[in-house]
């Protein structure tokens, strides 16, 4: 049967559109010149230049703060929730609890935003990094328990008996079979939550306060201003940055179920 | 006993928190649209229905609609180049499988700030795009291909393609292709195969697409704030006017209502489909 | 006494569906012990429930003496064999195998001791640092058994481990685990659904059917004396043929009234009366066909049919016959060369006949019973 050729063709095409804008980015990221137009030299300058901005370290250690907060918070809280949804799958607090669950996955970000935004109001709570940190925990919740959820579907529950009619008591058993091979899940589980609170924006944006900015805050301010060879430093060292969290979260997330006989 | 107590110590925390600050405040914007503005800016005082009224007005209107048909477009053209992307990924071998799940999926969490700004780039009065396109004649040199609806379709489509060659890809991953080649070998050319025996094979994979493209669309900020100019503004970038600038929050909830509505009816209407065909599916399978 | 492991009247329901229906068994110590039955018929609750992995709602178990109901599994002297030997991915084969020992906190130079063991006994030395994922299913199967059977439990619970094997590769497991059964001598505990390891291996067998147990025996006894229709028809082909007492002609046998036949002679062993209706199963095996009328002692069964299915399979054929108004099966081994005779074909004319002593009595006759053993159709669709 003769293969088209068609969605090679349209995936090679997708690939450049995908990649041609962030290449052109890196790459004038070490252009010498201030305005992208032409390429003036290989540099560094605009690098150095970034490192030397305290309000960008700032930004950094905010955003990094929030990011291993928010990502051991909503680890907890996500695998309690796939622990829950998994062991009691059918009850009817468990089909409110799922839908509870999957459906902040499917609201626009900025509705989320502008509803923790009038909450934390409401309330009299001060816009700042904790209220980042709420915010970030709460959307990051929802994919790490579907991720764990995914990873104990997976499980192959005849080892914990296994274990257990071996002699392991419940705890022996948890710790011995149990975590260890959940690891991998909850790894992958964790740094997608990372990368999730890492490039957060509009979100960040509704719930921060003045002071407590974020790297994509600082990015967005950026680019509303126009400082465009630093953005593109900048964004250079994010998606190397994203990039390798990517690659260790694909690695880890690789099931590693054995063949069946 | 021990079952249910189980059950609830393991499911609270999660439900308590998603509650409180997920459930809550939500009701809480749906509840704060039926408050008067204050005309000093925040929130008056009793109960009204003139915030609601007050966004049936020809800009509010005008800025839906426009929002309704750029996410509408950058659907459709997302679903147009999902569905070969997707089929060409599912049907290679397993190593260039993988590579090529990276290579989209990178993309996919990358900061899309990063993604949008590298497109303003692009498309500036400057860039390369322009003097491509005056060198082959297709554009005057004045227009700008920035600041306008065309620019956020293009970047939305660009935002978006990844959310939706996923779910495809998984789609056609579980699908049969025999079933293809049985359509084949009873006489379907290669189109008519595609169409009737694929397309309906992949269809929790399609709608899954169509939502998780349709309603970031529709909610879309970034985009249209930073490429769309005045011409290209959308419900989002509105709502976050009122809040910020207006400082006026009922209207805000107002707005937040219709954004609410505009995000629930295709997400009822797929849910309908898919029960149709046994449970809802869970949105993010590959990529995580 | 000999009874080691039993169930005494043990039920348990999962909502509606009762698993286990008033259950009583006694295993033996030592024996090789299947329980044996269609899918949904409480088998493997029976296991769960030894193991400890489901409490009765009713009834207790007792093994040696100790009545071990409520004891959870990681307390009780028994082991598992899991249906898909669930070893643990993330150790290797000799830290699963270590993995009891360690638990029951054993000194570690008798740990290692003991795990040598196992290797040797399961031929596994040069594969002890290899982990799951890398191993066969046969070899996999052999590191379960080796995990449980290093903590020397009293009974050994095996789980249909030969259903994911391929043919070839269960056929030999078979027999490797008939043999370890012989060199460890532990009291095995087996469920199965497949007739032909539930006899190649058991010391005897429980046939269940619905929660319920239809009969306990030997392997020969189940066959050739089936107490109910289920048994006859659930283990191998048989045909039914149901009566009613016409005569007794002397203290072993008598006569049936069976519609469409000559009355047929039968050997009566459970001393039925004249008037009571009884069903015999008779094996196909145990009915001869030939073109020609048998002659022979007065006391045979012989009939008329008419052939109107040949299944030739080699060292057997399998004839469905027209007689009396019912349709029999018949199987003939070829213990000569066949080509010599001239072979008996469809629509033939032929006679069959069995000796009274073949057809055998049931207990009890379930007309749905007769769905196990039904003829093939007759025209493409047919139910």
């Amino acid at each position: 049967m003769k293969r088209s050729l068609t969605p090679f063709v349209v995936t090679a095409a997708v690939l450049a559109f995908f990649y041609l804008p962030i290449a052109i980015l890196v790459v004038h990221s070490f252009n010498a010149s201030r305005f992208g137009g032409a390429w003036q030299g290989f540099s560094l300058r605009w690098y150095a230049q970034l490192l030397h901005e305290p309000e960008i370290w700032q930004a950094a250690r905010n955003t990094l703060v929030i990011a291993l907060t928010a990502t051991a918070a909503s680890l907890v809280l996500g695998t309690t929730a796939a622990l829950a949804l998994h062991r009691f799958a059918r009850t009817r607090l468990q089909r409110v609890h799922y839908s509870l669950i999957y459906i902040p996955l499917v609201v626009p970000e900025i509705l989320m935003g502008i509803s923790l935004l009038m909450a934390f109001v409401a309330v009299g709570l001060q816009l700042g990094l904790f209220t980042i940190f709420l915010a970030h925990v709460t959307f990051c919740l929802s994919y790490v328990a579907l991720v764990v959820l995914a990873r104990l579907q997976d499980f192959d529950e005849s080892v914990l008996e296994a274990a257990r009619d071996l002699g392991a008591g419940w705890w022996t058993a948890a710790r011995r079979v149990l975590l260890p091979l959940l690891l991998p899940g909850l790894a992958a589980a964790g740094l997608i939550a990372f990368t999730l609170s890492l490039d957060d924006f509009v979100i960040t944006f509704f719930v921060a306060g003045p002071g407590s900015t974020t790297l994509p805050i600082r990015v967005y301010s950026m680019i509303k201003h126009g400082s465009t060879p630093l953005i593109n430093a900048l964004s250079t060292i994010l998606l190397v940055l994203t990039f390798t969290t990517v690659t260790l979260s694909q690695r880890l997330g690789r099931s590693r179920a054995p063949e069946t006989p | 006993m021990r079952k249910k107590l189980q059950e609830a110590f393991l499911t609270t925390p999660s439900f308590l928190w998603l509650m409180l600050l997920f459930v809550l405040p939500t009701l809480l914007v749906v509840v704060l649209a039926f408050r008067p503005a204050d005309p000093f800016g925040g929130i008056g005082r009793g109960w009204t229905l003139a915030s609601l009224r007050s966004i049936l007005n020809p800009y509010d209107l005008e800025v839906a609609l426009r929002t309704l048909w750029i996410s509408a477009v950058v659907t459709l053209v997302c679903l147009v180049l999902a569905v070969p992307t997707g089929y060409a990924v599912a049907r290679a071998s397993s190593k260039r499988r993988r590579i090529l799940l990276l290579l989209i999926i990178v993309p996919f969490w990358t900061s899309f700030l990063v993604r949008i700004f590298a497109w303003k780039s692009l498309l500036h009065p400057d860039g390369p795009v322009k003097k491509l396109l005056v060198l082959l004649g297709l554009s005057g040199e004045p227009t700008s291909l920035l600041y306008n609806p065309g620019a956020v379709v293009l970047v939305m489509i660009y935002t978006f393609l990844p959310f939706a060659i996923l779910p495809i890809y998984a789609a056609a991953e579980k699908f049969d292709i025999r079933l293809v080649e049985a359509a084949r070998d009873l006489g379907a050319g290669p189109f008519a195969a595609f169409r009737k025996v694929f397309l309906p094979g992949i269809r929790q994979g399609l709608l899954t697409a169509v939502l998780v493209v349709l309603i970031p669309s529709l909610g879309s900020y970034v985009a249209s704030d930073l490429v769309g100019g005045p011409s290209g503004e959308m419900l989002g970038n509105k709502i976050a006017q009122r809040v910020f600038v207006d400082r006026n929050l009922p209207h805000a909830s107002a707005l937040s209502i219709v954004l609410i509505l505009a995000v629930l009816a295709p997400f009822l209407v797929v849910l309908a489909l898919q029960k149709r065909k046994g449970r809802p599916a869970v949105i993010l399978e590959e990529g995580l | 006494m000999s009874e080691f492991l039993t169930f005494e009247d043990v039920s348990k329901r999962f909502g509606a569906i009762r698993a286990v229906d008033g259950v009583s068994l006694d295993i033996r110590k030592g024996e090789f012990f299947s329980l044996l039955g269609p899918s949904g018929c409480g088998k493997t609750t029976m296991l769960r429930l030894a193991a400890g992995f489901e409490t009765p709602d009713a009834g207790r178990v007792v093994l040696a003496g100790r009545d071990i109901t409520g004891l959870p599994p990681n307390k009780r002297p028994v082991n598992t064999i899991f249906q898909s030997y669930a070893l643990f991915p993330h150790m290797t084969v000799r830290q699963n195998i270590a993995f009891g020992r360690e638990i029951a906190k054993r000194p570690a130079a008798e740990v290692r001791r003991d795990v040598d063991d196992m290797l040797r006994l399961i031929q596994m030395e040069d594969q002890a640092d290899k982990k799951p994922a890398a191993l066969s299913g046969g070899q996999k199967q052999r590191v379960a058994v080796a995990r449980a059977l290093v903590n020397k439990p009293q009974v050994l619970l095996l789980d249909e481990p030969l259903a994911a094997l391929d043919l070839k590769l269960r056929q030999r497991m078979l027999i490797e685990l008939d043999m370890i059964h012989d060199q460890v001598g532990i009291t095995f505990l087996y469920v199965t659904h497949d007739q032909g390891e539930a006899m190649s291996l058991s010391d005897r067998i429980a046939v269940m059917e619905a929660g319920r147990i239809e009969q306990v025996g030997t392997p020969a006894e189940i066959y050739e004396a089936p107490r109910t229709s289920f048994v006859a028809a659930f283990i191998g082909d048989t045909n039914f043929l149901e009566g009613e007492v016409s005569r007794l002609l002397d203290a072993e046998y008598g006569l049936l009234r069976v519609e469409g036949f000559p009355d047929v002679f039968c050997f009566n062993d459970k001393t039925l009366p004249a008037g009571r209706q009884v069903t015999l199963s008779i094996r196909p095996e145990k009915i001869r066909i030939a073109r020609e009328k048998p002659d022979g002692p007065a006391l045979r069964n012989v009939v008329q049919a008419k052939v109107e299915d040949v299944i030739y399979l080699g060292p057997t054929t399998k004839y469905w016959v027209r007689a009396g108004g019912r349709r029999l099966q018949v199987l003939r081994q070829h213990s000569r060369f066949a080509l010599d005779e001239k072979p008996i074909r469809w629509t033939d004319d032929v006679w069959i006949e069995w000796h009274p002593d073949d057809g055998f009595m049931l207990d009890r006759f379930r007309r749905d019973d007769e769905k196990l053993v039904a003829p093939p159709p007759q025209k493409v669709g047919e139910n």
